[in-house]
């Protein structure tokens, strides 16, 4: 009996050595190296792509920058000073290794270093996110787990029609309407944001109404996916069976069988779905002024500087890898089928 | 042995000995439901879909540009106006059914092209595997990563906005959700014993592809294509609302949407009326998705 | 407590058990009036095709059914009316009194929770116990299912044993509260037959062991044969005969209904000629949303009149211990194999 304790815990402290020595050797992780380096040449067409099809656009950059009035001898002059009068492959040459030395050079129009520039929007973008993602999720689970609970009943039916709404409504409909009904009518939330500034209360509250705009069609995908997977469990899955049989209560078989269960497929839909998000900031951004990556895009493709719409791109896609790699790699740290393969018996 | 008369009536055509257990009254409310689920949004499109595309036909009503200044902002239910006009006089509902056309022409030749091509990429790469898989699925990848949004913009800045440049933008993000949503349906069912029988039986690549893959994956198809009809809509609304798509005075929904969020404090009706058509189209595409799925047992 | 039972000793008794269920606007009749009654200590074999209510009739007895299910009738267990509990009054019952063992053990233990875990659920959801205490108990009892290296396996995830071990720990898991009474639903369908040989005698054998009755479910009539004391024989969800199983199959065996005498004729014997066309049953079960009037079995059954197809035959005990509903069954003492 106490060798059984001993044993016990010993196992305790050493379980985390244990754990990262069992993920690190896992197939798991061979796996997600195995994905870093498809993810490598994904990139690469990505930013190829963009910026054969940046450079392919009609219209002069310089043209833009200089205005209607100016004279072809100046526009050439400036053209050959930002190296636009390159041939194509030597342009995307000297950006690309200047890429992999991690500068993602300089825009054209206002002539700051595209990475300083970034640098500066990157962590707005990435607050705001994080603020949509997390109430977001928090809200999902718990309204799928009460969906669940009486599949058909009012609840259940209740929020499937809200998130049939969060489907259905385009994203820069929502955002002029939560404008409308919380910024102008009922005066509670701020309708444009800014930078950080002294006070980060209030900038929080400023990013709430862009957060609900981003939000709420993510909860109705995420609820959804959740509530499904979750009736899907308890009605169709022997184990949830094998539970009720033993006697264990209903919240437990709700909770600790079936929706521990569901939960892998929602943190791999949020991982691949990281990438749509990414997208849609770029819309909501300029309708709240939120000073962030997205903001940014559409004037500089409109500007056709095209080393800032490239670093934004880079941005983007590796976001979107980074999101899909997430998403493997949790099925490989959660599963445990995926985690310990299987023992000799 | 002799037959021994039984305790219950011998007469054909006799009730069942034991009565109904479940009520008929539920069955019936379950019936209705699931009918009502399906017709109601199937319904509602095919109601929008004549207002739009029937209706300027059948009864005159005012263009929709060029309306004169004198009718210029006419609230809802005036005369001759039955939603209004706009600040520039052209009439709201006779700009809602040209519009509403817009969204009707776009999301299906969309969603038609993209599925065609994007269903044979996903499929051969799911079927046939190997590197034929890799190279596709890469191919498919960085179409995903890319934030097609630049493309749209770019394609739609580049060339001249039209209805024709619109599909083509959009067409950015159908191919590769259907190619990666066949793909995966693909290899699901590629696995199923029937399948390798087929194979084993001598059938060729292509004969099993069409004739046994194909039919197996039509309802998932079908109902993501009636969700990806409800994406591209609003997509397509997002691009005229930015001022990328149809060009006023041509009217479209997000164009609409757009022209009214100057005066939206003061003349909300500019912003909601538009808003709650495009609403009213896309919750009725994915209700009818719903119902679809349900019926046939689709993930 | 089992004053109101007629019969001492009487363990389950079931009378006229109805389930019929709600779905796509249609009713599924699955269970259409079983009647039966186990003992203490008897094993009893249920014995069904696929659809014929077997399984959904255990499943009934302690509420597992989904939510579109309808139940009727009653099933009484040591006195107490267990059709009609609420939820709540049926989880105490459930583990306690009567456990279940399911057929396909990957597929009925949860995979993201460990073995062990899943046998301490069992004991903590009924006996206030730590869980150091649970763990023990745990592992008794995966000694007790004569599993090899238990303290190992305790911390295993099912996919990391083999088929006969998960079920193992299903059997732990259904006596870890000490029931009166198992319900093995196809217990050994789903493994090889040396495993299910092996499975089939540690059931026995816990049996004796720790005083149970034991219900088993199966279509295999080999099984029913070798290790049952009653059998009952479902179609349609009806039963279509019941008797002690020596009596069915033992030497001169009196299989009377048209459709056991079809099941067993159904088995290939060695003593058969070569080359004869085994006498499988055509035609497909009866479609449960829409029964025929007449006996379920009319449609498939080579000796079919018409009063058969009229009108149901009434399950009764034409000779004492042996009931059957068949108005015109085998003729008595007909050889297994002719």
């Amino acid at each position: 009996m106490a060798l059984a304790d001993a044993a016990q815990h010993h196992r305790e402290p050493g379980a985390g050595a244990d754990l990262a020595r069992r993920v690190l050797g896992s197939p798991a992780l061979r796996l997600a190296g195995r994905r870093l380096l498809t993810a490598i040449p994904v990139l690469w067409g990505v930013t190829f792509l963009t910026y054969a099809i940046m450079s392919s656009l009609p219209g002069d950059t310089a043209q833009i920058i200089l205005g209607i009035n100016a004279t072809q001898g100046d526009i050439d002059k400036l053209n050959h000073k930002l190296g636009l009068d390159q041939p194509f492959w030597e342009r995307y040459w000297h950006w690309f290794s200047n890429l992999l030395h991690g500068n993602l050079g300089t825009s054209v129009i206002n002539n700051a270093s595209v990475n300083s520039d970034l640098g500066q929007r990157l962590p707005t973008t990435a607050v705001l996110v994080g603020y949509s993602l997390l109430v977001t999720l928090i809200l999902s689970v718990a309204v799928a787990v009460l969906a669940a609970r009486r599949p058909n009943g009012i609840f259940d039916r209740l929020s499937l029609g809200v998130s049939t709404l969060g489907l259905s409504i385009s994203p820069f409909v929502l955002a002029l309407l939560l404008q409308y009904i919380f910024g102008s009518q009922l005066r509670w939330l701020p309708v444009i944001s800014g930078s950080i500034g002294n006070n980060p209360g209030t900038w929080f509250k400023t990013l709430t109404l862009p957060a609900m705009a981003l939000g709420f069609g993510l909860f109705s995908v995420y609820t959804r996916l959740l509530r499904a997977d979750i009736v899907e469990q308890m009605q169709r899955e022997d184990y949830i069976v094998t539970a009720k049989a033993k006697g264990v209560a209903p919240h437990r078989v709700l909770l600790r069988h079936a929706t521990r269960n569901s939960l892998f497929g929602l943190i791999t839909l949020v991982g691949l779905n990281l990438g749509t998000l990414i997208g849609a900031v770029a819309i909501i951004e300029p309708l709240f002024s939120v000073p962030g990556i997205g903001a940014a895009l559409i004037d500089a493709i409109n500007v056709h500087d095209v080393p800032l719409v490239e670093g934004i791109v880079v941005v983007f896609a590796l976001v979107t890898v980074l999101g899909n790699l997430l998403a493997d790699l949790s099925y490989a740290v959660l599963d445990p089928r995926i985690r310990y393969g299987r023992s000799t018996s | 042995m002799a037959a021994q008369l039984p305790s219950a009536a011998m007469i054909p055509g006799a009730p069942p000995l034991l009565p109904p257990l479940v009520s008929s009254r539920r069955l019936r409310a379950q019936s209705l439901s699931r009918t009502l689920r399906l017709w109601v949004p199937a319904g509602l499109l095919i109601l929008l879909a004549g207002m739009c595309f029937l209706l300027p036909i059948i009864i005159t009503i005012p263009p929709p540009t060029g309306g004169s200044i004198l009718d210029a902002n006419a609230p809802l239910f005036s005369p001759g106006h039955i939603l209004g006009a706009d600040p520039v006089g052209n009439d709201v509902f006779s700009r809602i059914c040209y519009g509403g056309r817009i969204a009707f022409e776009v999301s299906l030749a969309v969603t038609a092209i993209g599925m065609a091509s994007g269903c044979l990429i996903g499929i051969t790469a799911g079927y046939f595997g190997g590197w034929v898989d890799t190279i596709l699925s890469r191919v498919l990848d960085v179409l995903i990563a890319f934030p097609a949004l630049v493309l749209t913009i770019a394609i739609a800045e580049g060339l001249q906005p039209s209805e024709f440049h619109t599909i083509l933008a959009l067409l950015v993000f159908s191919v590769p959700a259907f190619g990666r949503i066949s793909r995966a349906a693909t290899l699901a069912v590629r696995e199923l014993p029937f399948i390798l029988a087929a194979r084993l039986s001598g059938t060729g690549g292509w004969r099993v592809m069409v004739r046994h893959v194909v039919p197996n994956i039509v309802p998932s198809i079908a109902t993501f294509s009636l969700l990806g009809i409800g994406i591209v809509i609003i997509i397509e609304g997002a691009l005229d609302f930015l001022g990328y798509g149809i060009q006023p005075p041509a009217p479209s929904w997000g164009n609409m949407i757009a022209q009214g969020q100057t005066v939206m404090d003061v003349q909300p009706q500019y912003v909601l009326v538009p808003s709650l058509f495009l609403l009213a189209m896309v919750v009725a595409v994915n209700a009818l998705g719903d119902a679809l799925r349900e019926r046939w047992g689709v993930r | 407590m089992s004053d109101t039972l007629l019969d001492t000793g009487t363990l389950l008794k079931v009378a006229g058990l109805r389930v019929a269920f709600a779905l796509g606007g249609r009713q599924i009749h699955a269970v259409n009036g079983v009647s039966y009654s186990v003992a203490q200590r008897q094993t009893l074999a249920i014995i069904g095709e696929s659809g014929s209510g077997k399984t959904v009739s255990c499943r009934a007895l302690l509420g597992l059914l989904p939510s579109t299910a309808t139940v009727a009738g009653s099933a009484q267990f040591r006195g107490t009316e267990l059709i009609g509990l609420s939820d709540a009054q049926l989880r105490k019952h459930r583990g306690t009194d009567i456990a279940m063992v399911f057929q396909d053990p990957a597929r009925s233990l949860n995979p993201t929770m460990r073995v062990g875990a899943q046998i301490t659920e069992a004991i903590r959801t009924h006996r206030q116990l730590s869980k150091a205490e649970a763990r023990e108990q745990a592992i008794e009892l995966l000694r007790l299912v004569r599993m090899p290296a238990a303290e190992r396996r305790f911390h295993e995830y099912p996919h990391q044993l083999s088929g006969g071990m998960r079920q193992r720990v299903m059997i732990a898991i259904a006596l870890a509260c000490r029931p009166r009474l198992l319900i093995a639903d196809e217990a050994t369908t789903a493994l090889d037959v040396t495993t299910q040989a092996q499975i089939m005698e540690l059931l026995l054998d816990l049996q004796d062991q720790l005083g149970m009755s034991l219900i088993m479910i199966s279509h295999d009539l080999g099984l029913a044969a070798s290790y049952a004391d009653e059998v009952i024989v479902m179609y349609g969800g009806k039963v279509v005969e019941q008797a002690p199983s020596a009596k069915l199959f033992g030497v001169g065996g009196a299989v009377r209904m048209r459709y056991t005498r079809a099941l067993l004729d159904a088995i290939p014997h060695l003593e058969r000629p070569a080359h004869t066309l085994l006498p499988v049953v055509g035609g497909r079960p009866p479609d449960l949303s829409a029964l025929p009037e007449g006996c379920s079995f009319a449609p498939r059954c080579a000796h079919a009149r018409d009063d058969c197809r009229q009108a149901e035959p009434e399950l009764a005990e034409h000779v004492p211990g042996h009931r059957w509903a068949c108005w015109h069954p085998c003729e008595n003492g007909a050889a297994p194999h002719d």
